[in-house]
């Protein structure tokens, strides 16, 4: 690939300047010309920062808003990608800077920034070491955003352990008396996961062929860049076609296409008996649903949501469960579909599983930080049973829009709890910097106290409580309902956690915002909410209220995405899989990779 | 602007005014005058609004098809035209019902499948709307006065603190109306609802509102428990409900009640009621095509495509799908059991009371509990003849077993409170039995009434500042309105009349539920015990109704300290108990010329079951008669003569027993002591709950926890503990065995320097020799060594 | 020792050198016994001497013994049977031998010197400061 030609494309800047700007200005201040002492300094800095990617962001989703929309911005109802950035990068092995949005990670990566917003300005509270936590907490942001955008399978793995250390730190050094014990306990869960996903990327690599896409696939996954001029394109896919050996590749639209061929490599290829294509689904699941997190696997989190600081937890709990469930969704169902179908079960099963133990805990959690992290495990059992309600098959006469459905409610789940998660931790955290205790026996009477703070924690709460007319609502009922095609038991089990779910919130409110009067210790500290918090709190109840009563505002951005991703896998179901035809011949390619 | 375009506007509009007032009051309530005072003026403006808006769609409703006698059994159950937004067509009048849909707005659309906020209106949904604003209008006049203790600091004389003493709080007096605003405009979300999401999302709208309201007194542990309990027991019906949706959405596809036109680029569609029920079968129930496929899932993967349309005749005639229209309808019914306090989920409501009366009295009549049996009223064409059933029984049992409890409560507000649960139960059981616009007919009525009877008690406890009865009597002489209104409406209750001439409101709902209760009976004489359960229950009403009364009213003041403070209420609180009074009178009249709401009803008349109908496979052939032959001959005039020796037993008891003291109820209560104990524990439905699901969730709750900290961590701690023993081994292995081996190279190498340092001895003439002797010795080796190799 | 070695192996055996010297006239031979009669002497000399004036004489004999050993093979008018004459080389070697003989004696004698200094006496026996 000429770099030239890259460079001219653009939709250089955009992404890369989203992604990159974090650790630009990370690296600065870890710089000794800032000196430590001034912290104000560090703290406006980064939240400015922060700002300026966030607006960024906005000016990429919504042209609008600024005027005319540029080549770069995101074009609505397109389902493919765009603002595509290719380099070369370490070209030996086929390694690239590719960097794209479509439906499914523009809204992810907007409420990135969002996030990072306000976790920034929820970091005033922090006094220790304010340097070194805001130039983590930069990095991390960078690390996020870089695994929403990568679209080559290197870069992902990259990012994603990009953002795994200043987590490490985070947790580790500013969090609480077990800080210790929850930062290796997430680290350690979190690294596995990586382990067994660089496995899988590796089998995949090398499994790859870009010799069996066609030149119009070839386009379409950027892996000869759709920019360049026909001729240049026309060399580009020649070179690859006539090539001898196998041409390998990390791009993850390639292997998604290349997964859905009829004669996959990944589904002939055995390595113990199993194909391959279900051996790094499997893998990639255990990495993906550790972030997730799904039962049994979730007990990092917990631990590591009350020990983290509370804009940690909001960053936890907002954006890093959802890269479990991006991850998913991006890459597990595309590039693996057959084990995608044949273990749709396990992903839908792991989901309610989450659901209906997460809520359970949640209702025997003493300490208020915990109840709500044991929530979030719940809530993101919504996002993998709507992924996984894979119903688009002979018996239903490949009708793929329940499984959109299902899709689509997850999607939106994944943003509707990235606010009310979010919003849950920092109202907890907002007593705890009061009173500096969780312990739910010991509130009370806090309406009374607070009055502003309460009514919009009870807000957020009804929003994790899945109230209509907030966003907790929407993702839940689409999940919901659409899981009735897949299993008729799963579905009832999901249904049965709407009354754990309104039984632990609801008495979680009694005892910390109702009653006549506070039980516990510092009561004098009660002071009303701040105007720094009130700017933090209000933005999430107004999303968490906005999306509620427009969640198309958010299914303009997702819906032509993962219908298409949908629609695009219902037909290989039909072609594909139920093809009896084609059976032999995928048997002989079998045959043929296995001998190579 | 015609009908179609006008209804939806007017209705839309009046379901949107307490939005906008709970928005006002939520951003600006407290600045609304002194203590925001003036938040009452702004809820009840926008209430009034509602009202006169919902009349005038009524006017408008009434202007395009006015109100005539019904032609029952002409036959003419011709295409119902289930009218779509402005694709109006000519309507019908009379018998056909006549129904106007559409969408205002999309909340998800992918593929063939959309979820939206519409409309769907026809009698009922007028009807209700203006019964719904019309009593919330009532409410709203009578808060205003009797909320006024909001207006200033208030002292919780229920609430102890630790420290000693009562509660000081500032008066929440806005808040109030904010909920109460909050709640008109999510009932009126349910009833103008044009598909089930809707009706769901509003349906939990109304538990929330439920739960502010209830919860009003949140400093009071009872109040914020109360309040808890009727959300989470709803949501139980809830779960029911989700399930219901499901199996209708995941095999029909669409939640729509009526057929939907194309919009957005979106193809018409037809709705749940003619899927149902097809204008091509005659509107008999018939399980959807798209049941049948969901049921013979198996089936349709063997067929190829071009057959599967086919087949579905057959796969319909074994029976497939029925399953799932079955549990569809009992699904549905479910949420309708929670928010209607029906068996076994009635338990919340009489914890309900302890929010303030007002609400009790909009919770109560015409909002909530109404939304349940307004549900299945307009859900009525998808329940197949099973449901029905379940209906029907599930109504019966709720009506005795609250009948029961009412009997010996003696808190004022829980012999209402009751007493409504009761009357659901009646309500439901007339829907179960065919008698879709008798159980309707006496939701309205029993709106008026109901109402009139809680703000009539809530005035009683105004003035007394106790809800116990026992603590009240004589209050007729210090009180004359309170007590001549609340007669009327236990007249009203217990449909007191001239038999076949006139009567209260609740006389002609009554007789019609009895008399469809005795038809069914007649036709199915398996379950003629429902019949049995409508007749005692209505004995049992005129019992506890007029205990009530004469206990609170009537005799000689029980307790002086009480009857001191009693006062009369104030005029805003009283004109609104007239008003509702003399509509607790009027609402069951029908006037010549026909008009009258049972009329009225018939326009919307479920398409199908005008003739009655027949079928059922899970519990037996059933047969429902038509409603309308309830009215004639025999079965009308036995259920009327039925209906009023009961009432009037139960009124005589009730007046031996507390009026005239011949019977002392102290005596009874010992004879038949353990039924009293049973009775007053309230069947001990709390107690059984809690020992059969709060204590087992907890306990699962607990043991899920625990698993988290005694099972996986306990893995997860024990795997790190096993690899830092494994690191310790390796540690172990590398300073023994490694580190061994080098320092023992180190130490031989050491002790060879030693040894042979003594070599080296200093002296210069051993060195001399040594020099000699190993150069001999050198050329000795060398030349032995030498000639060996060269002989060699 | 080695260069004797080396010479040695153009021979059949070391014994008929000494069978040489009994041959007609002077040959290598006799100077070798010479040699190797001084060279012994010298070696005797420092063995036994305890004086280090004494170990020094027998030093400067051991390199005479080898000096005219270089000689006596430098020299072309004495050929034996085959042997290789060092030519000039020989006497040059002598030459250096003499001039490191001297150096030695100076630098040893410094040292005797100092040694007496310091100990009040030039017995090698006593000087064992450099024991291991």
């Amino acid at each position: 690939m000429d770099p030239a030609a890259s460079l001219t494309q653009p939709a250089l800047w955009p992404l890369t300047a989203i992604v990159f700007l974090p650790a630009l200005v990370a690296a600065v201040l870890s710089l000794p010309i800032v000196p430590r002492g001034r912290d104000e300094f560090i703290r406006w800095t980064t939240l400015l920062t922060t700002a300026v990617v966030f607006v960024l962001s906005v000016w990429m989703a919504w042209p609008q808003l600024f005027g005319a929309a540029g080549p770069a911005q995101f074009r609505l109802g397109e389902p493919g990608m765009q603002a595509v950035v290719k380099l070369p990068w370490i070209e030996a092995f086929g390694i690239e800077y590719l960097l794209g949005v479509d439906g499914i990670s523009l809204p992810l990566v907007v409420l990135t920034t969002f996030l990072s917003m306000l976790a920034a300005a929820a970091s005033w509270p922090i006094t220790k070491h304010v340097k070194a936590y805001h130039v983590l907490f930069l990095l991390l942001e960078t690390g996020m955003l870089g695994v929403f955008v990568s679209l080559d399978f290197f870069l992902f793995y990259v990012f994603w352990e990009v953002m795994l250390l200043p987590m490490y730190f985070l947790i580790g050094i500013w969090g609480g008396p077990r800080r210790e014990y929850a930062a290796i306990k997430f680290f350690l869960y979190t690294l596995l996961g990586s382990v067994l996903m660089l496995l899988a990327i590796l089998m995949l690599y090398f499994t790859s062929d870009l010799r069996q896409l066609s030149p119009e696939q070839l386009l379409a996954s950027h892996v000869v860049s759709p920019a360049l001029d026909a001729g240049v394109q026309a060399d580009a896919v020649r070179s690859i076609k006539d090539a001898r050996a196998p041409v390998h590749t990390f791009n993850l639209l390639a292997l998604a296409q290349i997964g859905q061929l009829p004669d996959s490599p990944f589904a002939a290829a055995r390595v113990w008996g199993m194909s391959l294509e279900k051996w790094a689904f499997l893998l990639l699941l255990v990495g993906f649903v550790i972030k997730v997190p799904v039962v049994p696997v979730h007990t990092w989190l917990p631990d590591a949501h009350v020990e983290a600081p509370t804009p940690i937890s909001m960053i936890l709990a907002g954006i890093l469960l959802k890269l479990g469930g991006y991850g998913i969704l991006r890459i597990c169902y595309p590039v693996c579909p057959g084990a995608g179908l044949d273990f749709a079960w396990l992903v839908c099963g792991l989901g309610v599983v989450s659901m209906v133990y997460g809520a359970f805990a949640a209702l025997a959690q003493k300490d208020f930080k915990r109840m709500v992290a044991y929530s979030s495990v719940s809530h993101m059992g919504y996002v993998m049973l709507g992924l996984g309600v894979w119903s688009a098959v002979a018996g239903q006469e490949y009708r793929w829009d329940a499984w959109a459905q299902g899709v689509n409610g997850a999607m939106f789940q994944m943003l509707a709890h990235g606010i009310s998660s979010a919003g849950m931790f920092f109202m907890v955290g907002v007593l705890y910097d009061r009173v500096h205790h969780r312990n739910l026996e010991e509130f009370g009477g806090i309406f009374n106290r607070m009055p502003v703070y309460s009514g919009l924690a009870i807000a957020v709460f009804f929003a994790g409580l899945g109230l209509p007319g907030l966003c907790g609502f929407i993702g839940e009922v689409l999940v919901t309902l659409s899981s009735w095609n897949y299993s008729r038991v799963l579905a009832v089990a999901s249904a049965f956690t709407v009354i754990l779910t309104a039984a632990y919130i609801l008495w979680a409110i009694q005892r910390v915002y109702l009653g006549a009067e506070y039980k516990g210790p510092h009561g004098d500290h009660l002071t009303p909410i701040t105007p720094r918090e009130l700017s933090i709190a209000a933005p999430l109840v107004f999303l968490a209220i906005l999306f509620g009563v427009a969640p198309q505002i958010l299914f303009n951005y997702v819906t032509p995405t993962v219908n298409r991703q949908v629609e695009t896998l219902a037909d290989w179901t039909k072609r594909v899989h139920d093809a009896p035809a084609a059976a032999p011949a995928v048997a002989k390619v079998g045959a043929d990779s296995a001998a190579r | 602007m015609d009908t179609a375009a006008q209804l939806p506007l007017l209705l839309g509009l009046a379901w949107l005014a307490p939005l906008a007032s709970f928005v006002a009051i939520l951003f600006f309530g407290p600045r609304m005058g002194p203590h925001g005072r003036n938040a009452a003026w702004v809820a009840t403006a926008a209430i009034v609004a509602s009202l006169v808006l919902s009349l005038f769609a009524a006017g408008a409703w009434l202007g395009a098809h006015p109100v005539q006698v019904s032609h029952h059994g002409s036959g003419d159950v011709a295409a119902a035209d289930t009218h779509a937004g402005d694709h109006a067509v000519d309507h019908h009048p009379v018998a056909d019902s006549v129904a106007y849909s559409g969408d205002w707005y999309t909340l998800y659309r992918g593929g063939a499948l959309r979820l939206s906020i519409g409309w769907y209106i026809d009698a009922l949904t007028v009807l209700m709307f203006v019964v719904v604003t019309f009593i919330a209008t009532c409410i709203h006049v009578y808060a205003s006065g009797y909320m006024h203790d909001e207006l200033h600091d208030v002292t919780d004389h229920e609430v102890h603190l630790s420290g000693g003493g009562h509660l000081h709080r500032p008066g929440r007096f806005p808040r109030f109306f904010q909920a109460l605003s909050l709640f008109c405009f999510s009932m009126l979300g349910i009833v103008i609802a044009g598909n089930l999401a809707m009706v769901f999302i509003f349906w939990e709208l109304v538990g929330i509102c439920s739960w502010f309201l209830i919860g009003f007194y949140y400093e009071r542990k009872s109040a914020s428990t109360a309040a808890n309990k009727a959300f989470i027991v709803n949501r139980v019906g809830d779960f029911g409900m989700l399930i219901g949706l499901m199996a209708l959405w995941g095999a029909l596809g669409t939640l729509h009640f009526a057929d939907s036109q194309a919009i957005d680029g979106d193809v018409a569609r037809p709705g749940l009621f003619s899927l149902v029920r097809p204008a091509a079968g005659g509107h008999a129930i018939r399980v959807p095509d798209g049941m049948v496929k969901f049921a013979a899932a198996a089936e349709v993967a063997k067929t190829p495509p071009a057959e599967v349309a086919g087949k579905i005749e057959d796969w319909r005639s074994m029976g497939l799908g029925r399953w799932l229209l079955l549990i569809a309808g009992v699904g549905i019914f479910c949420g309708c059991v929670g928010k209607s306090a029906q068996f076994p989920l009635f338990v919340w409501l009489p914890d309900a009371m302890e929010g303030p009366t007002p609400v009790s009295a909009l919770v109560h009549s015409a909002t909530m509990v109404a939304a349940g049996v307004y549900l299945v009223g307009r859900f009525y064409p998808v329940l197949t003849p099973d449901v029905l059933l379940v209906i029907a029984y599930v109504g019966a049992i709720t009506l005795f077993i609250a009948a029961t409890i009412a009997l010996v409560a003696t808190d004022i507000k829980r012999v209402l409170a009751y007493s409504t649960v009761s009357q659901l139960g009646y309500m439901m059981l007339a829907l179960g039995v065919g008698g879709w616009a008798a159980g309707l007919f006496h939701l309205v009525t029993h709106a008026f009434f109901k109402s009139l009877l809680f703000l009539c008690s809530g005035s009683v406890i105004h003035a007394c500042h106790t809800n116990d009865m026992r603590k009240m009597g004589g209050l007729a002489r210090v009180m004359p309105w309170t007590a001549g209104t609340m007669l009327v409406g236990c007249l009203a209750i217990i449909g007191a009349g001239v038999p076949f001439v006139i009567g209260l409101s609740g006389y002609y709902s009554k007789d019609a539920i009895l008399a469809q209760a005795l038809a069914f009976s007649r036709a199915n004489p398996a379950h003629s015990i429902l019949f049995v359960a409508v007749a005692g229950g209505a004995f049992l009403t005129a019992f506890y109704m007029f205990r009530l009364w004469f206990m609170t009213f009537a005799g000689e003041p029980r307790d002086h300290h009480v009857a001191e403070h009693a006062h009369e209420s104030p005029a805003v609180m009283v004109a609104p108990l007239v008003v509702l009074a003399v509509l607790a009178v009027v609402a069951g009249w029908t006037l010549p010329g026909g008009f009258g709401l049972p009329n009225l009803l018939e326009q919307a008349r479920p398409v199908g079951t005008a003739e009655g109908m027949t079928g059922g496979f899970a519990f037996g052939e059933l047969v429902f008669p038509a409603e309308h032959l309830s009215h004639e001959g025999a079965v009308h005039v036995t259920a009327t003569l039925t209906a009023f020796a009961t009432a009037a037993a139960g009124v005589a008891l009730a007046a031996l027993m507390y009026l005239l003291r011949i019977i002392s109820p102290a005596v009874v209560a010992t004879i038949f002591k353990p039924a009293y104990t049973f009775l007053a524990g309230r069947w001990y439905f709390d107690e059984l709950y809690h020992a059969m699901f709060v204590v087992p969730a907890l306990a699962v709750a607990n043991l899920a926890s625990g698993t988290d900290r005694g099972v996986i961590d306990r893995i997860i701690d024990g795997l790190a503990w096993t690899a830092r023993q494994l690191a310790g081994v390796d540690a172990w292995i590398d300073r023994t065995l490694v580190d061994g081996l080098v320092n023992a190279t180190a130490a031989a190498t050491w002790n060879a320097g030693i040894e042979l340092k003594k070599l080296q001895t200093g002296h210069l003439r051993q060195y001399v020799m040594f020099i000699v002797v190993g150069t001999v010795a050198l050329f000795v080796l060398a030349s032995l060594l030498f000639r060996t190799s060269l002989a060699g | 020792m080695s260069g004797l070695g080396m010479y040695g192996s153009a021979f059949p055996s070391p014994v008929p050198i000494l069978a040489m010297a009994g041959g007609d006239g002077v040959s290598v031979a006799h100077y070798l016994v010479v040699g190797a009669i001084l060279f012994t002497a010298g070696i005797v000399c420092m063995a036994v001497k305890r004086n280090a004036l004494g170990v020094l004489m027998g030093i400067e004999l051991v390199l005479n013994g080898a000096n005219v050993n270089f000689v006596a093979f430098a020299s072309p008018y004495l050929r034996g049977q085959g042997a290789v004459a060092l030519g000039i080389d020989g006497q040059v070697i002598a030459l250096f031998v003499i001039l490191l003989a001297a150096a030695e004696a100076a630098v040893a004698l410094a040292i005797t010197l100092n040694f007496y200094n310091n100990h009040a006496t030039v017995d090698v026996d006593r000087a064992d400061n450099l024991k291991g």
